[in-house]
């Protein structure tokens, strides 16, 4: 149990390995899902294993817990090769396994306690070690206060540490976790990976997690990035960010959306990998360093002024497009269509306006006095956890909700009273695609053209236009089930434009969508806002989709708490909280104990760097390597980093919750 | 094998079966209203058929002869027709299932000792009924043209009326049922039922209880733990032997109080019987559950492995004997039949052990080569 709180991290000395394959390769019927996989995890490491659905990391997973066989290569787990079904009961009194799955593996109908007993007596933990043990993770996950709740009735932060709980009761040496964070909302996963970090190396387990979110990579020491069943790289967050060449270029093309487009469409002559983020553009030049990339990039938009262009740390998700792209095996997006001559002329009309919308259901009111416009042209996101109220202001301006209270008015019509005119003006495109699997591409295309009254011919010219928009040619007789994820999510599109609505809903539309496909869908975006001037609502809690939006709203318990452009909303938390500062140190966790000890309280560890919030960056950054030396950890060095959508909203979630909390103390 | 795990895992199941509102309703309530719903629907008797009588004599002997059907608790007389036309209308509506046509001229030619016909209509929609109601019409024919000959030969020759009878009838037979006295079809059904329930509510159990926790992903516990597979399994099936022996008390109970069939055999070796019944048919559950991987693929394959075969192969409804030689050896390919055997010895013959042990040896083997096969089937390592 008491494991020294200072480990050897995979930094320090010569770590024994855990987790060997050697041309590791499984095949579903004939299919190949993982093919000539070589990898190694260290004793004492968090290794997370990143990518798209259907990169086939389930499959890897799976074969090291013993629980997949395998046809192709090798691998052994704790020095026993897993060879047969034997052999692999072997190792499985070491290892703690967490399948896919948001708590499917726990039993909804037995208690928090009883799942945890459960699991104990499975693993015969004995009576006397149990009570201490399960007294500690509850404190650590704060599960304590909910032993007696059926799992059932948790929340899926809750569950999800349960899970957790379960899997490490018998104090295994390796933890397998399968997409332990997929479908959480991202303070519960935040939480998740720091209470995860801190067991692993108070307890010295190493562990193989998988992740298809690419911006939990600094979470991991190190990390594999596995597309298309195979290993594209592996090695610390930071060497993987530099295995691409090349730099990425940020480039601000004007505040006309006519600049941007121009300027999109003479950076992608030039440049492979070009895609618009709300207003900006962001280029992955293949070629030289920051600065030659930059100079690059000005040199194809001379008609810019140079401060419009700079360069910028790149995103694991640029990275990553970036090695498939240059090693050849996917193709990003390019520019199909051609803008129109003319923009449409109510292109910049007032298209959903929100004012003072209210719902309740009973005493809970689900919808506080939401207000927000969206302009024709304009992408906006509703941001916000499960049951923020995102939902609830979509059915109201959709027209499937009645409001309590207040007004809105989508493309010119008064919901209240225009419910049925609503929807020929508008598209709704939700989490599950709502495609009919059996149907091909253009059977479903012609279903949603019956649907919205369109004739023959219409719907002629509509599949026409769906097919090459969304880059459907030549897929049109092909049944939608057997389409990849990427290209079903834009066929939905597709449907969900047949009608040419002036407004479009998204609910959560990218979730299991792999980057290259997502960048194919923000492009489709893009075009529809700017050159069709449709106006886009998107609710997500994915953060990388909300770096697309032009504006953001971020709900908590049914407010609006703040409305702003991404950026905007950064700068804010900058200022209101201070700069993030990364430190880079040989022993992590030491230089960790040093800065909790010298006043930086809030100080955490991410992988194998360290973060804090600092109000004065400028002195922090220059003190704070003198500071650690002083405390016995030279060799410290500290950079400043942007603040992620994430981090501004994991930052305003958690100051409301605390809040809420404050008032509810101080009530009582 | 340890214990602890077994233990930790039955403890687990029970709970869940006890919680899960659809479980609990599927252990326990489901086979007891399964046995009240058989047992008050499927009687094969045959009675109370709804009946039409045409009297166009409107004799003395005419009425008489009417009579002999409407008192009897085979027949209902639902009425007299006035004519054909109208008789046919009450069968193609359904109101009546058989008409009787009593022609002119019928009392007459009886006392003049000529013959007389009767022509009786029978809905022929149900063969298994029309059989049996031409039947009763036949019989009680007989008798009246019996009585009626009697008396004729009684006023001819000067005899009392039982010593005519008997010169008429030299050959008599006497028919004594054994086992069902009175040959009642619920004191047959309803200890089939018993075995014709337990033949399907244990396999969807076991086939629901594993697969559900291959659905969810919490088979991954098992698969990803020291548990071992014979530990798991005893673990996981034990629940579901002990409720399914439960229902066996429950149903048995039904059969004797409330069906009021007789129960004659050893009480120790029937429940013995049971228990390795539902032993073979929860493993049955086992080995659906280990071809399957969703719920409803295992309903399905439940039902088409239990449900016909315990109701058209076991016995219940045709003998064994009267299949045809293909059916009847798929019948001895199921366990149903030979628990049947071992039922109907029990309550109704009241034999045991003696001359029911090939029987049980069969039932033993048929669980034996099932969990075996379910042993060997349930891998820790899937292929996919």
């Amino acid at each position: 149990m008491a494991a020294p709180a200072l480990v050897s991290g995979p930094a320090a000395g010569n770590p024994a390995t855990v987790v060997r394959a050697r041309g590791f390769g499984k095949r579903y019927r004939g299919r190949n899902a993982v093919e000539g996989l070589d990898l190694e995890i260290h004793a004492g490491e968090l290794f997370g294993l990143i990518g798209p659905d259907g990169a086939g990391k389930s499959s890897l997973i799976k074969s090291i817990a013993g629980v997949l066989r395998f046809e192709a290569g090798s691998l052994e787990v704790f020095g026993v090769p897993l060879l047969s079904d034997d052999a692999c009961e072997r190792i499985k009194d070491r290892i703690g396994f967490m399948p896919q799955g948001l708590g499917q593996n726990l039993y909804p109908e037995l208690t928090v306690e009883e799942n945890i007993d459960f699991f104990a007596r499975l693993r015969l933990v004995p009576h006397s070690a149990l009570a201490q043990r399960k007294a500690e993770l509850l404190a650590i996950t704060r599960l304590a206060p909910f032993t007696g709740r059926a799992m059932k009735h948790l929340s899926g932060g809750m569950k999800q540490k349960l899970g957790l709980v379960c899997t490490l009761i018998h104090e295994p040496r390796l933890v397998i976790l399968d997409e332990p964070t997929t479908g959480v909302d991202p303070v519960s996963r935040r939480d998740f990976w720091l209470i995860l970090g801190r067991l692993l190396r108070e307890r010295n387990i190493s562990a193989l997690v998988s992740t298809a979110y690419m911006d939990e990579a600094s979470s991991f020491h190190r990390v594999g990035l596995m597309f298309g069943g195979r290993l594209l790289a592996a090695g610390q967050p930071g060497e993987i960010r530099a295995l691409a060449q090349g730099a990425l270029v940020s480039v601000e093309a004007g505040a006309e959306v006519g600049q941007q487009a121009a300027a999109l469409a003479q950076l992608r002559a030039r440049f492979a990998q070009v895609d618009a983020l709300g207003s900006a553009i962001r280029v992955f030049v293949d070629q030289g360093d920051d600065i030659q990339a930059a100079d690059m990039v000005r040199q194809a938009l001379p008609a810019l002024p140079p401060q419009a262009v700079a360069a910028v740390e790149p995103e694991l998700e640029d990275i990553f497009v970036a090695l498939l792209r240059q090693r050849g095996l996917a193709r990003p997006a390019q520019d199909r269509t051609s803008p129109p001559p003319a923009r449409r002329q109510d292109a910049d009309a007032p298209a959903i306006e929100a004012h003072e919308l209210t719902r309740d259901f009973g005493a809970f009111r689900a919808a506080d006095r939401v207000s927000f416009n969206v302009r024709g042209g304009q992408v906006f996101g509703l941001l916000g956890a499960n049951g923020a109220g995102k939902s609830t202001v979509i059915k109201m301006l959709t027209g499937i909700l009645q409001p309590s209270a207040g007004s809105g008015r989508v493309a010119g019509a008064d919901m209240r009273s225009a419910g049925f005119a609503i929807k020929e003006r508008i598209g709704y495109m939700s989490q599950a695609f709502s495609l009919y699997l059996d149907l091909t591409v253009e059977e479903n295309v012609r279903l949603y053209g019956g649907i919205y009254g369109l004739d023959r011919a219409a719907i002629r010219s509509r599949l026409q236009w769906i097919s090459e928009v969304a880059e459907l040619k030549g897929y049109e007789r092909e049944r939608a089930a057997r389409l990849p994820m990427g290209l079903r999510q834009r066929l939905a599109l597709g449907c969900a434009l047949v009608h040419q609505p002036r407004v479009l809903f998204l609910d959560e539309p990218t979730s299991g969508v792999d980057p290259i496909g997502r960048r194919a869908f923000w492009d489709m975006l893009f075009h529809l806002s700017r050159f069709d001037g449709v106006a886009i609502l998107v609710t997500t809690h994915y953060m990388s989709e909300a770096e697309h939006c032009d504006r953001l709203a971020l709900m908590y318990a049914g407010r609006v708490v703040a409305e702003d452009s991404p950026s905007g909303m950064k700068n804010a938390l900058e200022r209101d909280c201070g700069m993030l500062l990364e430190i880079n140190a040989p022993e992590p966790q030491a230089a960790l104990l040093a800065l909790q000890r010298n006043g930086f309280a809030a100080a955490a560890l991410f992988g194998n760097r360290i973060r804090i919030q600092s109000r004065q960056a400028e002195a922090d950054s220059a003190r704070l390597p003198e500071l650690l030396r002083q405390a016995g950890q030279p060799g410290v060095t500290v950079v400043r980093r942007a603040p992620s959508m994430e981090d501004v909203f994991v930052q305003r979630v958690t100051a409301l919750e605390a809040a809420e909390l404050n008032a509810r103390k101080t009530a009582r | 094998m340890n214990i602890t795990r077994i233990n930790a895992v039955a403890y687990k199941e029970w709970r869940e079966i006890v919680r899960d509102r659809l479980f609990f309703t599927l252990a326990f309530v489901v086979p007891a209203a399964l046995t009240l719903l058989f047992g008050y629907g499927l009687s094969l008797d045959v009675e109370h058929i709804p009946l039409a009588i045409i009297d166009y004599d409107h004799s003395a002997l005419s009425r008489e002869y009417a009579h002999r059907f409407s008192d009897s608790r085979y027949f209902d007389l639902k009425g007299y027709a006035a004519s054909e036309r109208e008789a046919g209308a009450l069968l193609t509506a359904g109101t009546v299932r058989a008409v009787l046509l009593i022609p002119e001229h019928f009392g007459q030619r009886l006392q003049s000792g000529r013959a007389a016909e009767v022509q009786t209509l029978i809905d022929g929609t149900f063969p298994f009924r029309a059989q049996t109601a031409k039947g009763y019409v036949t019989a009680i024919n007989a008798a009246f043209s019996l009585g009626v000959l009697a008396d004729y030969l009684a006023q001819a020759r000067g005899l009392s009326p039982a010593d005519a009878q008997r010169a008429l009838q030299t050959l008599r037979v006497e028919v004594r049922y054994l086992y069902n006295q009175s040959v009642k079809s619920v004191w047959s059904i309803a200890p089939k039922l018993l075995m014709a329930i337990m033949m399907m509510s244990p396999p969807f159990l076991t086939a629901l209880g594993i697969v559900r926790e291959k659905e969810s992903g919490s088979i991954f516990n098992i698969y990803a733990s020291t548990v071992s597979r014979g530990e798991f399994l005893i673990g996981k099936l034990l629940p579901y032997l002990a409720i399914s022996s439960l229902n066996v008390l429950v149903l048995w109970a039904l059969a004797c109080f409330l069906f009021g069939a007789p129960f004659k055999g050893d009480p120790l070796f029937f429940f013995a019987a049971a228990v390795l019944y539902v032993g073979c048919t929860t493993g049955i559950g086992l080995l659906v559950s280990a071809a399957v991987r969703t719920q409803v693929a295992a309903m399905m394959g439940t039902m088409i492995l239990t449900v016909v075969p315990a109701v058209l192969y076991s016995g219940i409804l045709i003998p064994i004997p009267s299949l045809s030689a293909a059916a009847s050896v798929i019948a001895h390919l199921l366990p149903g039949m030979y628990f049947a055997d071992i039922v109907t010895g029990s309550f109704l013959k009241g034999v045991g052990l003696a001359e029911l042990w090939p029987q049980v040896l069969a039932l033993a083997t048929y669980a034996a080569a099932l969990y075996v096969a379910g042993y060997l089937l349930f891998r820790k390592r899937t292929a996919s």
